[in-house]
């Protein structure tokens, strides 16, 4: 039953419309009270610079969308706005549908608290009901594989095992929108093809999925749609195959 | 397939008071689960600060501030003093702390403050019985006035809600504000009634004093063991300022945390 699917089928589930955003440069940069509050028109600052500014695009439910670029194009950011953990300063990110972001998945982990804890906590955080985990909470240990450490505080765990618990509580959280980046570099082979089956799954169950990474297979295997950063700007969104051809030519791939 | 509309469908309201419930929790779950004294800790704070400051005015000098018994006119105000205390100086970090998880969960980021209200709130309410166990033993009669509880509670949860959403941001672009906000706690300590009343204060003070919302606020706490505290005029001027804090509060909170959401 896909519920949340069929009611917005067709329009946009998400929506960037000339979306900009403006960091500092220099970090350590000097900050003054007028600069914090004044509107955004009021400043123009010449240690500023827009890892992304003027993107449009709208994805439709179901797509599924790889983001490519070189590093320090506006990837990631673009994920996080998409997200909403940072806000634009120009245009508007509409997400109209939950969002399970796959998203520095190990941060809401408290080391202190075991792994059941640290499951309602973190599956409640991103908006699952108690009963909803109590009913998903097996599925989610037997995933992880950790099933004899659930009452061990979360800092006992092996850094494999972290990653493994944290995917396993985000990838069952149900929402339609799936963001994805580069988290599944960690851990064995084994288990990021099992990461890689369950996005599968997912994906065929109607969801759909943002993507951001440098392995042309990944990319391959699960997008249809590509959107091609560069220098701050979308410079194409088209099938997956022409953005990679296009990206390749642009940045041709060394010789291995 | 996609299933579980319920999580959907829930209220913003409800999912707020979830992530809210969620996030205070933690904290006193944390607490508690790595101390081994844990709950003893929250009380035994103001309870040594309290058994010094009834050593020191009431043995060492000869006292002529507060009410009798003085233990338990300490503690009335103590008690507030320490969730106003430790709320405040928490909320310097409420962002900087959590840097991890907010860069990964969108929940609305008032919660990031307001949770740090929530839990010293828990801890100042698992204080109570302390009180009134200092008030059964000293015979302390205790007046209908306690109904105003409810009232003080509600003030101060303003106050603070105002004080965090001004601190929790600026502490991000200035770092020095951490330690400012330490200093002005504790000349608040001594700015505030809680060793003394605020009728003890000076005649040229009296009306100055109003404008410490804290006066109005520990005013109607004490009012349950000593009706004389209470001054109207003291709780009108702290429920409106706490409310302008507040007010000010959230327009600080809205126009930076844009820049905070990037700087963290």
């Amino acid at each position: 039953m896909s519920a949340t699917a069929s009611t917005i089928a067709g329009s946009p589930v998400i929506s960037v419309r000339d979306a900009g955003i403006r960091f500092r440069r220099n970090r350590r940069g000097r900050r003054n009270f007028k600069d914090l509050f004044a509107g955004s028109s009021r400043r123009s600052r010449p240690g500023e610079f827009w890892p992304l500014r003027n993107v449009t695009f709208d994805v439709r439910p179901g797509e599924a969308i790889g983001v490519v670029g070189r590093n320090g194009q506006g990837k990631s950011t673009l994920l996080k706005l998409v997200a909403e953990v940072i806000l634009p300063d120009e245009g508007t990110v509409r997400v109209g549908a939950g969002v399970a972001p796959l998203i520095e998945i190990t941060g809401g982990f408290v080391n202190d608290l075991t792994v059941r804890d640290n499951v309602y906590l973190t599956a409640g955080l991103h908006g699952m009901t108690r009963a909803d985990i109590d009913a998903r909470f097996d599925e989610i240990i037997e995933f992880a594989e950790i099933a004899d450490f659930v009452d061990t505080p979360y800092k006992h765990l092996s850094s494999g095992m972290k990653v493994r618990i944290a995917f396993s509580v985000i990838s069952r959280l149900e929402e339609p929108v799936m963001l994805v980046d580069e988290v599944l570099a960690v851990g064995d082979r084994a288990f990021r093809e099992k990461c890689y089956r369950r996005i599968e799954e997912l994906l065929a169950g109607g969801r759909t999925l943002f993507f951001v990474s440098h392995n042309e297979k990944d990319l391959r295997r699960f997008c249809t749609r590509g959107l091609y950063l560069d220098k701050g700007a979308l410079v194409l969104d088209g099938p997956i195959a022409d953005v990679l051809a296009a990206y390749n030519a642009d940045y041709p791939p060394k010789q291995k | 397939m996609v299933g579980s509309a319920g999580a959907v469908q829930r209220s913003n309201a409800s999912r707020y008071r979830h992530a809210l419930w969620l996030l205070t929790t933690r904290d006193l779950k944390v607490r508690y689960s790595t101390s081994a004294l844990g709950y003893l800790w929250s009380i035994l704070d103001p309870l040594v600060m309290s058994g010094i400051y009834w050593f020191v005015f009431t043995q060492v000098f000869s006292r002529d501030v507060g009410t009798e018994p003085y233990i338990v006119f300490l503690l009335c105000g103590l008690l507030p003093w320490m969730w106003f205390t430790g709320a405040a100086s928490d909320s310097t970090r409420a962002f900087l702390a959590e840097a991890k998880l907010i860069r990964s969960t969108k929940i609305p980021r008032t919660i990031w403050v307001f949770r740090l209200i929530a839990s010293k709130g828990f801890e100042f309410v698992a204080s109570i019985p302390v009180l009134a166990a200092f008030a059964l033993v000293t015979g302390a009669t205790l007046t209908p006035w306690v109904l105003l509880w409810p009232l003080a509670f509600v003030i101060q949860a303003i106050l603070l809600m105002g004080v965090g959403l001004i601190v929790a941001p600026l502490v991000v672009f200035f770092r020095d504000l951490e330690r400012a906000v330490k200093l002005v706690l504790r000349f608040l300590f001594y700015a505030s009634p809680i060793v003394y009343a605020s009728a003890d204060l000076p005649e040229g003070f009296h009306f100055w004093a109003a404008f410490n919302p804290l006066s109005g606020i520990f005013g109607l706490y004490r009012a349950a063991f000593f009706p004389e505290q209470l001054d109207s005029f003291y709780v009108g001027v702290s429920a409106a300022m706490s409310l302008v804090l507040l007010g000010i509060g959230l327009v600080i909170f809205r126009r930076s945390i844009r820049a905070v959401l990037k700087e963290i």
